[in-house]
Formats: C-alpha cells, structure tokens, sequence
C-alpha cells in the first residue's frame, strides 16, 4: 500500500489540487454564473503564496492565506464589474481575465520571474494538508447543496426572478459565487506551487482552464461530485493510458466538444437522471402509492425530464 | 398556517397596498396608463380585462419586477416603489406566475419550502405539511414537477405561495388549466384563506369564477380602469361588457 | 506619431478582418464561437505548411487560407454547434453549451499546430512574396500594409452594404432579432448559419494569412489572445453592429499603438481587458449596440 502511494504520490496531490480548481469552476456554474475567473484566481494564489514565501519567508498557511485574500478581493471586484452580464458574455470575460493574469506574470520581472517564473518555493505542505482541506471544502460544498441555501442557490441558478419572488437577494448570491470560486481557485494554485515549489506563466494559461473545464463537462457540473469525478479520471487518465503532450490535449478538446453536444450534465448528470428515473418507475408501480383524493386529477405518465448543465 | 397571518403596523385604517397613478409605458406602449386602487386588508380583489389590458403589467408592477414610468405604490401607506422586488416579498406580498414556475430539479416539497424560505422559514415543517394539505398534494411530495400535470403544478405554486404566510397574495391566472372541480377547489381554498384574513388579489380569464370568488373586482382596458365595484355590477357595466366580454358573457350570467 | 498610426491602421485592419466574422456569426445566429482563433491560427499554419512545399505568392496563401478557415468553420458549425443548439433545452443552456463546446474545440488545432511546430513561430519565408517598403512624405509603409488596409476596408464595406441591401443579408438580419419569427417568414435558419460560418471562417483564414505576413510570424497560440481582442472590439463597436465592428477595430489598435509606444510594450495585451471592463462598466451596449435585456 505504501509503496503504491509513494510511487504515486505526485498523482494523488495533483488531484486533489485538481479537485479544488474543479470546484472553482464547478461552484460558480451551480449558482448560475458562468464565470471562469477561478482560473486566473488560482495564477493569483499561486504567485502570491511562492511570492511571499521566497522573498518573505513566511510560513506556508500565512502565505496561502495571503493569497487566498488577494483573491478574494479580486473575485470581489470582479463580480461587481461583470455584474450586468450574463451567460457567455461572463464566460468570455472571465477568460479574458484569466489571460490577462497570465500576461501580468509573464510580464512581472523580478517580481513574478517573468517568462521563467519562480522556483525554490520551499515549505513542509504535503499531501496530508492538502488532502484534509480538500475534505473540509467537499464536505462545506455538500452541506451547501441542501437545506435552505441548496433550494435558494437552485432558484438562484435556474430562475432568478422566481428566486426574486422569493425574496432572494440574487446578487448577493451571485458575489457569493465569485468569492467562493477566487478562494477555490487560489487555495489550488497556492497548494500546487508550495507542493511542486516552482509556477511558470505556463501553468496558468489557457491550457489550464480547458482541463477543469473538461473535468467539470465530464464529470458533472451540478455537484461538488461532478468536480471530484472529473479530477480523479483526468488526473489517472493519462498515466493510464500512456497519453503525452500534445495527443492529451487534442483528446481532451475531442471530449470536451462531445460531452459539450451529447452529455452535458455530465456522468454525475446520468447518474441522478437515472437515479431519478427509478424512482419515479418504482412510485408508478407501488401499491402504495398514495395519490391526491381526486384520481383523476393525477396525470398518467411521467415525462421525461432532461437535465442538462 | 392557520391563526394570525404577518401583520403590519400602520395607521389602522389605511388599505393595506394603494396604486397611485401609476403608468407603465414601455416606449410607445402603454400598459399601465393612470390607474389608482386600493385594497383594503382582508378582502378578495379580482382583475378583469382582455387581453393586453395591462392586468398582469400591473401584477409585475406591484411586485416589482417591472418599473414604474409614473405613481406611485404604497404598502401600509408607505411608499415602496423603489424598493428591489427581492425585499418586496420578504415584506409578506407572495405570487404566482402567469406561466408555471417551479423549479425542475427539485422535489414538490423542496419547491413549496423554497416557499417558506422566504419568511426566513417561518412556517416550518408544519406550515409546508399544512400548505400541501390544503392545496391537496398529498402523497406527491416527492414528485418532480416534470411529472405531473399543468393543473397540479398550479397548485404547487399555490402551495408555494402561501407557506410563508403572506400578507398579499397575488394570483395570476391562477386556474388556466385546471378542470372545473380544480377551479372550485381553487375557490373554497381562496375563501378559507379569507377568512384567516388574507387579502387577495387575482386575474383572472374565468369570469364565473371572480364574480362568485371576489368581494371587490376591478376592469382594466388599454391599461386604464374602466369599473370598479361589487363583482356582479360590474361585469353588468355596458363599458366593461363592450370591453372584454362580447358575446360569450351571456353564457354566464 | 503619424507613423504610429499608420501601423495601427495596419494592424486595426487585421482585427476587423478577423472580428468582422466573429461579429456577424454573433450578431446573426447568436453563436460566440471561441474556436474561431484556433481556425484563424489554423488556416495561416495549413498556409505555412503548403508554403514550405512549394514556393506559393501570397495570393495563392490568402485563397489557401480563406478556404481552410471556411470549411473548419463550417465542419464546427455540422459537427459541433448544431447539434448542441438541436439539443439545448433552452437557450441560455444552448449558448453556454456552445460556449463550452466551442473551447474544447479550439483545443485540438491548437495542440496539433503546437506538435508540428514545438510551439516556435511560423511564418511564410518561403513565400515569393516580397515585402517592399515604400516612404511616403518620409513615412515609411509596406505594400502588405497597404494590402491590408485597403483589403479590411473593402470587405467591411461589402459586408455591411450586402447585410443592408440584399436579401438574405436581411433574412440575416431577422435572424439576428428574432430568430423565431424570421424562420416563420420562411428565414432558413440552418442555411444561412452554415452560409455565415463559412463566410466568417474565410475572413478569419484571411486575416490569419495576413497577420503572418505583417508580423513575419506567428506562433500556435495567437489565435486565442486574438480571440479576447476581438471579443473586445465587438464589445466596443456594439453587437450586432458591424459599423460598431470598424470603429472598435481601429480603436482597440490605435489604443495598444499608443500603449506599446508609450510603455515598453509588455502590457499590450492587456489593453483588450481594459476596454472589455471600461465599456462593461460604462456603457454595456457598446457604441453602436443595441440594447439587449440580458435577464441575469
């Protein structure tokens, strides 16, 4: 077992790290908003964590936390900017965004190690911290997708004026989700530069939004699931099959584009649409299965319901 | 659910919502052109008009989903026609919608405790057992709204509408789709929901239905008002029978 | 400074060729396809890789390029964005699925161009093409900038008379408002999209040849920094607007003229960002927009 994780041990903290920029993704599309802006987030956490701990020596949390608050604050700022728009509009503003971090780093001299980058991040983060936060955030995310604040977040996503009606501050929901998805975002790339000590431009480009974008498509979007799914295949999949470089990437454009056009709730989507679809055959049949007292107000069959991202 | 409903303090009184002078042009379009009401708590008011005479506009301006170009909108004689619709509803002014909105992904009782979030989930468990009672859902809780039929997802709307209870309860079209047995049902539950001393305001197509229902109705035509008054005078005013009722009216009275 | 402008007419003239497409696609049938920087790069690398085998003149390039953007744009209309606006369930879903289709699309010219290359720039070196500089009133310009210039010019022109004056650029047109309603009168939805995606795919293969030569070369990710670019200059000219379109072209190139000239350059890039946050924050509808009701 021990000799399995230490052969491993780059793989298993890439997924992690891989979950947590999922879910920086993943967090904002459950609330509605489209925004990709975890991405650049995640350059802004990474940079400032190595930053701080190069040239200040701090200790890695306060350097993480750092960077995390940066973030937030941008993510703050960005979802009062971008507040008026809406589906791809934010989608490609937030890309735009995310490259204009890339060029401010690549851009940043000494500060930032320009083209190059920083290396000699050194700290004692290891898989164990990066494993337990990642616990603590799943776990956070799944309470938040119940109760009251799971049905709010729904009518939030699905029908804003509805949530409106019902007295939801829509706004403040939508912030929420820029926020979360900044500290989502920072606190992965904050953990990927203290476990790997070296972050390039590179590393924060386009590339990177289209692998959590293709974890997210694959895996599911409606659910914190759907991120861990996605990171989990997409970070074993190539070391399984023997993937490299560019090859990895036109495969994942290819599955990206189809799971766009045939899947998008993703397999966390079928596997709920099918889960649900049970449920309702097993209803239909039950004995007891209790209608309202006048039958024939009762429709007949069920219909089919799609549920897409 | 039953027992007091959210009151408010005002000058005892003063009618619990007024309209004044409002208007709602949309560019060249009037849809709201000058209208003034009032209702007065604990009453059931209806709206009839054809088609594009504003009455669900006016439904959208009261709560506020939609700007007033004039007037003004008082609730417990306070102006409120700034405020954003979101802090509306927390203020106990509930709705349906003119199409069903439920939210698909969600169960029968999520969407009706979506509902009851409103009021920062005053109602409870017991006010979402009670709401499904009396709009007869029972047994379907844990359906999904793509399964059922138009006429019961109406009702989950209702359902939804009056978890929290509200102070004013704003139908819009609240029967299209449902057969006559759902309308009455609709009705006996709307004169309960009286008696608690809910006040009511709903549009409506089905005629029969306000004049038997409403305590107080209102005509609406080209976003103005043509009548107000006791249901069964009103739907007898030659204006209002030029306006909207045409030959089918005298299949009704 | 006059010399400043006149590259940035140069440049400006590029963008509009390449967001002159992007807007009409947009503005049209609604579609914002994020793989159009991939077949703009796309159309100059399958230029580039013809050139090195045999020694073509630029004409030869341009039509090269034009054709392989029109039909990569026409097979990720077919296979990609069809199919997905078949299946939406509505059309917010729809467009963002397009949005997110349209990414991974983007991916695979990308890494293939990127293995071809090592991800090094390419150019036309083996073209016959000769670049001569002319001066001017002691200004220097280039024949490709003429080229350039004269050829975004024409084209926009063209493009904006064909939309308002002709037939289907008015079914066109109708898509563009009312999507329902125009295919009611009989608009055929299916043909002009393919017919747009075409067209834009050409422009972009166009601009892409084009840029190379003006450049010397480009490298396989260009595409998608010049993807926000004109994404920023649809933004400021409006969209829907083709003459927004021009305008914001020109003004976007002007502005980073002036930023390249007055800083050391490095944040070039970032002028598309500014402008992008400027108009979203001052006048969402761009220039010449129309005013659209985004519902949230």
């Amino acid at each position: 077992m021990t000799a399995w994780y230490d052969s491993n041990i780059i793989l298993i903290q890439s997924t992690f790290v891989g979950l947590l920029t999922a879910l920086s993704l993943q967090v904002p599309i459950r609330f509605g908003v489209f925004s990709f802006a975890g991405v650049g987030c995640y350059g802004v956490g990474a940079y400032t964590t190595a930053i701080i701990v190069i040239r200040l020596g701090w200790p890695a949390p306060l350097a993480m936390g750092a960077g995390m608050l940066l973030a937030a604050v941008t993510g703050y700022l960005l979802a009062l900017v971008l507040s008026r728009l809406g589906g791809l509009y934010l989608g490609m503003a937030t890309i735009a965004f995310d490259l204009i971090v890339t060029v401010v780093v690549a851009n940043g001299g000494e500060l930032t190690g320009g083209p190059s980058g920083l290396f000699g991040a050194i700290s004692d983060v290891g898989t164990v911290h990066v494993a337990l936060t990642s616990l603590v955030v799943v776990v956070l995310l799944a309470l938040s997708e119940r109760g009251r604040f799971g049905r709010r977040v729904e009518a939030v996503r699905e029908d804003p004026e509805l949530a409106a009606a019902m007295g939801v501050e829509v706004r403040y929901y939508r912030q929420l989700a820029f926020v979360i998805s900044a500290l989502l975002g920072a606190c992965a790339g904050g953990f990927n530069v203290l476990l790997r000590t070296t972050i390039a431009p590179t590393d924060i480009g386009f590339s990177l939004v289209t692998l959590a974008l293709t974890m997210i498509i694959v895996g599911g979007s409606r659910s914190w699931a759907g991120a861990f799914i996605g990171a989990v295949i997409f970070t074993w999949l190539p070391s399984v099959l023997e993937f490299s470089g560019q090859f990895q990437k036109v495969i994942y454009g290819v599955i990206v584009a189809l799971a766009a056009i045939w899947v998008p709730g993703g397999l966390i989507g079928v596997v709920t649409d099918a889960y649900r679809s049970w449920q309702r055959s097993r209803r239909a049949a039950g004995p007891g299965d209790a209608g309202p007292d006048d039958g024939d107000r009762r429709t007949a069959s069920p219909r089919a319901e799609g549920t897409p991202a | 659910m039953t027992g007091e409903p959210m009151t408010g303090n005002r000058a005892s009184g003063a009618p619990l919502l007024q309209v004044r002078d409002a208007a709602v042009h949309f560019g060249g379009v009037k849809a709201v052109d000058g209208l003034s009401i009032e209702l007065t708590e604990g009453k059931i008011f209806g709206i009839l008009g054809p088609n594009g005479s504003g009455k669900s506009t006016l439904l959208a301006a009261i709560t506020r989903f939609v700007e007033l170009t004039a007037g003004a909108l008082l609730l417990d004689g306070e102006e409120y026609h700034t405020l954003p619709a979101a802090r509306v509803a927390r203020r106990g002014v509930a709705r349906t919608f003119q199409t069903v909105r439920l939210l698909p992904g969600l169960t029968v009782e999520e969407n009706i405790r979506l509902g009851a979030d409103r009021a920062g989930g005053r109602g409870g468990a017991d006010g979402v057992r009670e709401a499904i009672e009396r709009t007869g859902l029972n047994g379907l809780e844990r359906h999904r709204p793509g399964e059922l039929s138009y006429g019961v997802q109406r009702r989950v709307e209702i359902a939804r509408a009056i978890v929290a209870r509200p102070r004013l309860l704003l139908l819009d079209e609240p029967t299209a789709g449902m057969n006559q047995s759902e309308r009455q049902e609709v009705s006996a539950l709307m004169r309960e929901l009286q008696k608690e001393g809910l006040t009511q305001l709903i549009v409506e197509h089905d005629v029969q239905m306000m004049v038997d229902t409403c305590d107080h109705l209102f005509a609406m035509n080209f976003g103005k008002l043509i009548a107000q008054g006791d249901p069964a005078g009103v739907v007898r005013e030659p204006a209002v029978r030029e306006a909207y009722l045409g030959k089918r009216w005298s299949q009704h009275v | 400074m006059l010399q400043d402008l006149i590259n940035a007419l140069s440049l400006g003239s590029i963008y509009l060729l390449f967001a002159l497409g992007m807007s009409l696609v947009w503005g049209t049938i609604g579609i914002l396809n994020f793989a159009h920087g991939a077949i703009f790069m796309f159309a100059a690398f399958a230029s580039y890789v013809i050139v090195e085998q045999v020694r073509l003149p630029m004409l030869a390039l341009i039509v090269i390029g034009a054709l392989v953007g029109a039909a990569l744009s026409v097979a990720v209309q077919v296979l990609a964005f069809q199919p997905i606006l078949q299946r939406a369930k509505d059309l917010r879903s729809g467009e963002m699925q397009i949005l997110i289709g349209g990414i991974g699309v983007a991916a695979i010219p990308l890494a293939v161009a990127e293995e071809e290359t090592g991800s090094n720039p390419f150019g036309f070196s083996a073209s016959s093409y000769a670049t001569k500089t002319y001066v001017l009133l002691g200004f220097r310009i280039t024949n490709t900038q003429i080229l350039v210039v004269a050829a975004a010019l024409l084209i926009a022109v063209a493009v904006i008379a064909w939309l308002r004056m002709s037939r289907s650029g008015l079914a066109l047109r109708s898509l563009g408002v009312d999507p329902e309603t125009a295919s009611l009168m009989g608009v055929n939805r299916r043909v002009l999209g393919l017919g747009s995606m075409a067209v834009a795919g050409a422009l972009a293969g166009f601009s892409g040849v084009m840029l190379t030569y003006h450049l010397g070369a480009i490298t396989p990710d260009s595409g998608d920094t010049l993807l926000i670019k004109a994404f920023a200059a649809v933004i400021l000219g409006g969209v829907g607007s083709m003459a927004g379109v021009v305008v914001g072209s020109y003004v976007l190139a002007l502005a980073e003229t002036i930023v390249l000239t007055q800083t050391s350059g490095l944040w070039v890039d970032a002028v598309s960002f500014g402008v992008i946050l400027a108009v979203l924050l001052f006048k969402s509808e761009g220039l010449f927009g129309r005013k659209e009701v985004r519902r949230t």
